[in-house]
């Protein structure tokens, strides 16, 4: 099986800005071709609302704490917090950034997973072309309301996805080499610079840093240290953007969303699941069976005999099911994955990690994609006097329902067939 | 729990010494009724109960004749009219109704209005001809899915007649403002005067004067119970959530029998437990019918949901031992299978925030220690009704007993990720705060928790203080403190003080406050806050009330 080419970008007509930063890096943004720079927007009516939308990836909810970031903490005491926020199905980065934008299921979206396989072009290949997204985001849509949005994505795959979609966007860099992703200092200066140059009414940013240190680490022992590291370093990115918003006069006017798009689960080396080694005593099935790997979910294709799809599926269920550190095996549209999910979907207990096509094929021992990596820290918080003060929600937030809190605070209306996800005012103070 | 063994209980039988008479105490307790005394025609006073947005179950039991008396069989059938309203004075009535009960079913009535509106306070009111009960005040659930800032849970269990006043449900009535009453069983016991009481005081003895095994001894147990003046004034000012333990049967109970049950010399379980049963439907305020579903899910808008767990009609015989290895077998269940199902898609609704659990008996791993000396181990024993042998589980009548089913349930919480459990729990007539460890190897090293269990101690039943016969909180510190340093996830132990909690719930957090009292002996006795620990929303760990996570 071939891996996919590098995500082909639509031709259009983008305008590029280069911006100096401190420390003498710069950064570049672009533009559609319409895109006015350095020129603040002008508010359509009453007091003008910002809003930043911060994914900490990968960030789970007990580790903000007022010890080890606080500043994210005092942004979730200072603002609404909903402690039952979760992730939604296959609660990895890509579909999780598209629900948040969009406000739909993937069976809506056509972006269930990171990793797919393409039946129609015979391949397995992440979710990254511009074109794999099918229902307009909160990011088109105000556009067309006549705001401005902008993107500020650390990997290169949401980079991939959102790209073209906003009135500005930051394409990362400098990229890790082992991660692909932008260190978030990087992506702080680039959130900042844009701000301060053209100073879109939403702006949708990743922070890829503790995702990607959790996801890294092979040496296990070390795993925890880097893992506090980088949750250190991403809130101090955190409070240097408040404080930027602060001195610069738009904290009054700013609603920051701050949530994960997942969570993080480690298994050790021996918790390892691998269809392909399960099915090795039935050739016949696995040779009709494509295999894309998330982490802690398997995504499995059915290739073979249309007529016998059903009977094998039900087998190849019966053998999956009956591994030990297997949670449970379920229909797509079960969890309103559409298609592109393919014709079960395997998921893992805690403590455990899928390895496909091959046993060897992840050695990470931080993943996500199964039921143990549903909780996020889901919190709204803001100088704006929309933001509704010190309180907590019981409301089940859902990376979901941010395209719809959003929307609800600039006064947009639902999309076409309506949001899946619930506009949380809870948040709000009026 | 096994407060006694049955061949102890017939050995202590003869020193006990017995204060009153039962007719006395139950005359004695009647005269400290509440303010407006109650009319004779309802001196079991009313209740509420099993709150639903809109409704509530109501309860009362009338005496039409002198010689309908509980359990006898006797008496006329009766209409019994019933009354809601929004105010005390109910001037405002906004439903009303009437129904027929008599002796077939001990003269008891329970009622069910619909069409209430949620989250809203009402007197209700029963009526036979002139006669009027005492007004009771209840509450619905708020509506489904909405938003809640705060509920105010009384937590209560093991409340032996015959060891104590009531005084913790004065105390909790008299708070005012409690949502509902959490009851988790042992609300009444089976056994004799003489049998079980305040280490060797009968403070009052039961009735009838025999270990209750028939139909109407349990009746009149209940009967006895709802004339207790503190506990009609708790029943009258909220409604209560109820489930039972073993005592309302018989001690260590199980589906085929009790450790308190001779089968032959006591007639048979079956009959016994229909028995039991029968008379728990009667005069409990619960949506049960005799031989039916006693497990049940409440909800509480978006905040919380109350999952009441029937830990004793489908479970297994408890272990013969603790190193008995069906401990482990797969084959054994604590809960049955239907409701293990049921319990394992109530924790995984998303409906709620909070998957409070009634939970009759701990379901914390608790393994004994191995530095206590004879005299404690002997102690614990009595207390436990068991053996103990160091390291391994030390009561294998809790979940421990049934590690297969404890097994489950921690893994469906660890694997699913699932949020804000709280095991709420009785029986073990001490009080603790717990994380419930997502693997016990490793939780002293991570300190991983997939939830937590707080458990309220007893009303009155006898705990280690009184079974060592020392002053409170002397002998048993250093019991205490033995069990946690061999449970790390044990962070507050009580084993001798009596009382009630209070549980307030609110999207932030859970906490709970241990109210003890000064002597459960006296009538009169004072209560005070003792300890406060809280579980903050999303943490799985519990921690001093006022700490931070």
């Amino acid at each position: 099986m071939s891996s996919a080419a590098p995500a082909p970008y639509p031709a259009s007509r983008r305008q590029f800005l280069r911006l100096g930063v401190a420390g003498g890096a710069a950064v570049v943004l672009s533009g559609t071709a319409s895109a006015a720079w350095g020129r603040p927007p002008v508010p359509a009516a009453g007091e003008r609302v910002r809003a930043y939308v911060l994914v900490v990836d990968g960030c789970r909810p007990d580790e903000i704490t007022r010890t080890l970031t606080p500043r994210l903490a005092a942004l979730r005491s200072g603002g609404t917090a909903f402690p039952a926020a979760r992730s939604l199905p296959v609660m990895e980065t890509i579909p999780n950034h598209v629900m948040m934008m969009t406000g739909a299921r993937p069976d809506r979206t056509g972006v269930p997973a990171n990793r797919i396989y393409d039946r129609a072009e015979g391949l397995q290949r992440d979710l990254d072309r511009p074109s794999d997204l099918v229902f307009p985001t909160i990011l088109e849509r105000l556009n067309a309301a006549g705001g401005t949005t902008g993107t500020v994505l650390s990997k290169e795959y949401l980079y991939g996805i959102f790209h073209g979609r906003a009135t500005y966007q930051w394409e990362p860099a400098p990229l890790l080499p082992l991660t692909a992703h932008a260190p978030d200092t990087a992506t702080m200066d680039a959130l900042i610079a844009m701000v301060d140059s053209v100073d879109p009414d939403l702006v949708f940013t990743n922070l890829g840093d503790i995702d990607r240190l959790g996801h890294s680490d092979l040496s296990g022992t070390t795993l925890q240290a880097a893992r506090t590291a980088a949750l250190a370093s991403t809130d101090e990115q955190i409070g240097r953007f408040v404080d930027h918003l602060t001195v610069t006069g738009r904290w009054d006017t700013s609603v920051v969303f701050v949530l994960a798009d997942h969570s993080m689960d480690w298994s050790v080396p021996s918790n390892v699941i691998s269809v392909d080694l399960i099915l090795q005593q039935r050739p016949d099935l696995r040779s009709q069976l494509v295999i894309a790997q998330n982490g802690g979910a398997d995504l499995l294709y059915w290739t073979g005999d249309m007529n016998s799809r059903d009977a094998a599926l039900a087998e190849i269920s019966a053998l999956v099911r009956a591994h030990p550190g297997v949670l449970a095996v379920t229909a797509p549209a079960d969890l309103r994955l559409g298609p592109a999910a393919g014709d079960l979907v395997a998921t893992c207990r805690a403590g455990w990690r899928f390895s496909d096509p091959y046993v060897v094929s992840n050695p990470i021992p931080g993943n996500h994609g199964h039921p143990a990596t549903e909780p996020i820290p889901f919190f709204i918080g803001g100088g704006s006097a929309r933001v509704a003060r010190g309180r907590v929600s019981s409301e089940p937030a859902r990376t979901v329902d941010v395209a719809p809190t959003v929307g609800a605070l600039f006064g947009l209306g639902e999309p076409d067939g309506g949001y899946d996800g619930i506009a949380r005012t809870a948040a709000f103070s009026n | 729990m096994s407060p006694f063994t049955r061949r102890h209980l017939l050995r202590s039988a003869s020193a006990a010494a017995v204060a009153g008479t039962a007719v006395g105490a139950v005359s004695t307790s009647a005269a400290r009724a509440q303010a407006a005394p109650a009319s004779p025609m309802f001196r079991h006073g009313v209740a509420s109960g099993d709150p639903l947005p809109d409704g509530v179950l109501l309860w009362t039991r009338v005496s039409p004749t002198a010689d309908a008396l509980p359990g006898s069989g006797v008496g006329p059938d009766v209409t019994v009219k019933w009354e809601v309203a929004t105010d005390a004075t109910f001037r405002r009535v906004v439903a009303r109704g009437s129904q027929a009960t008599g002796a077939i079913r001990d003269h008891t009535v329970k009622v069910e209005p619909r069409g209430l509106k949620p989250a809203t306070t009402y007197w209700y009111r029963f009526l036979v001809g002139r006669n009027i009960s005492p007004a009771g005040r209840t509450r619905t659930a708020p509506a489904l899915g909405a938003s809640v800032e705060r509920l105010r849970i009384g937590v209560v269990s093991c409340a032996n007649l015959q060891a104590g006043w009531f005084s913790s449900y004065r105390h909790l009535a008299a708070a005012g403002d409690l949502d509902l009453v959490l009851h988790l069983g042992d609300y009444l016991y089976e056994y004799a005067p003489g049998e079980y009481q305040a280490r060797d005081v009968v403070v009052r003895p039961h009735d009838p004067a025999a270990e209750m095994t028939e139909l109407e001894h349990y009746r009149r147990r209940h009967a006895q119970y709802k004339q207790d003046a503190d506990l009609q004034s708790l029943h009258a000012v909220a409604p209560f959530v109820v489930t039972w333990d073993d005592h309302e049967s018989a001690n260590d109970a199980w589906s085929g029998g009790a450790e308190n049950h001779t089968e032959g010399a006591e007639g048979s379980w079956l009959q016994r437990r229909a028995a039991a049963l029968q008379a728990y439907a009667e005069w409990m305020p619960v949506r049960y019918d005799a031989g039916g579903q006693l497990y049940r899910r409440l909800a509480f808008g978006s905040l919380a949901s109350i999952s009441m767990l029937d830990l004793r009609s489908y479970r297994d015989e408890q272990a013969s031992s603790l190193t008995d290895p069906a401990i482990d077998s797969p084959e054994r269940s604590i809960t049955g299978g239907p409701q293990m199902d049921w319990l394992l898609d109530s924790l995984a609704s998303q409906d709620t925030q909070w998957k409070l659990v009634g939970n009759p008996v701990m379901i914390a791993p608790i393994r004994f220690p191995s530095t206590l000396s004879t005299a404690e181990v002997g102690a614990m024993q009595t207390l436990l009704g068991t053996t103990t042998v160091d390291g391994v589980p030390y009561n294998v009548d809790q979940w421990d007993g049934y590690a297969a089913d404890q097994s489950r349930v921690l893994g469906h919480l660890r694997d699913n990720a699932i949020t804000d459990t709280v095991f709420l729990t009785g029986d073990i007539h001490s009080g603790w705060a717990c994380d419930l460890p997502a693997d016990p190897a490793t939780y002293p090293l991570n300190g991983k928790s997939v939830g937590t269990e707080l458990v309220c101690t007893s009303v009155t039943s006898d705990n280690l203080d009184d079974i060592l016969d020392a002053p409170p909180r002397s002998a048993s510190l250093a019991v205490e403190e033995a069990f946690k340093a061999n449970n790390p996830h044990v962070k507050y132990l009580d084993f001798d003080s009596h009382g009630y909690s209070v549980l307030e719930v609110t999207p932030a957090g859970v906490r709970m406050d241990w109210y003890v009292l000064a002597e459960r002996t006296d009538r009169n006795s004072p209560a005070a806050l003792s300890q406060s620990w809280q579980v903050a929303a999303g943490t799985q760990k519990v921690v001093p009330a006022g700490g931070s996570a």
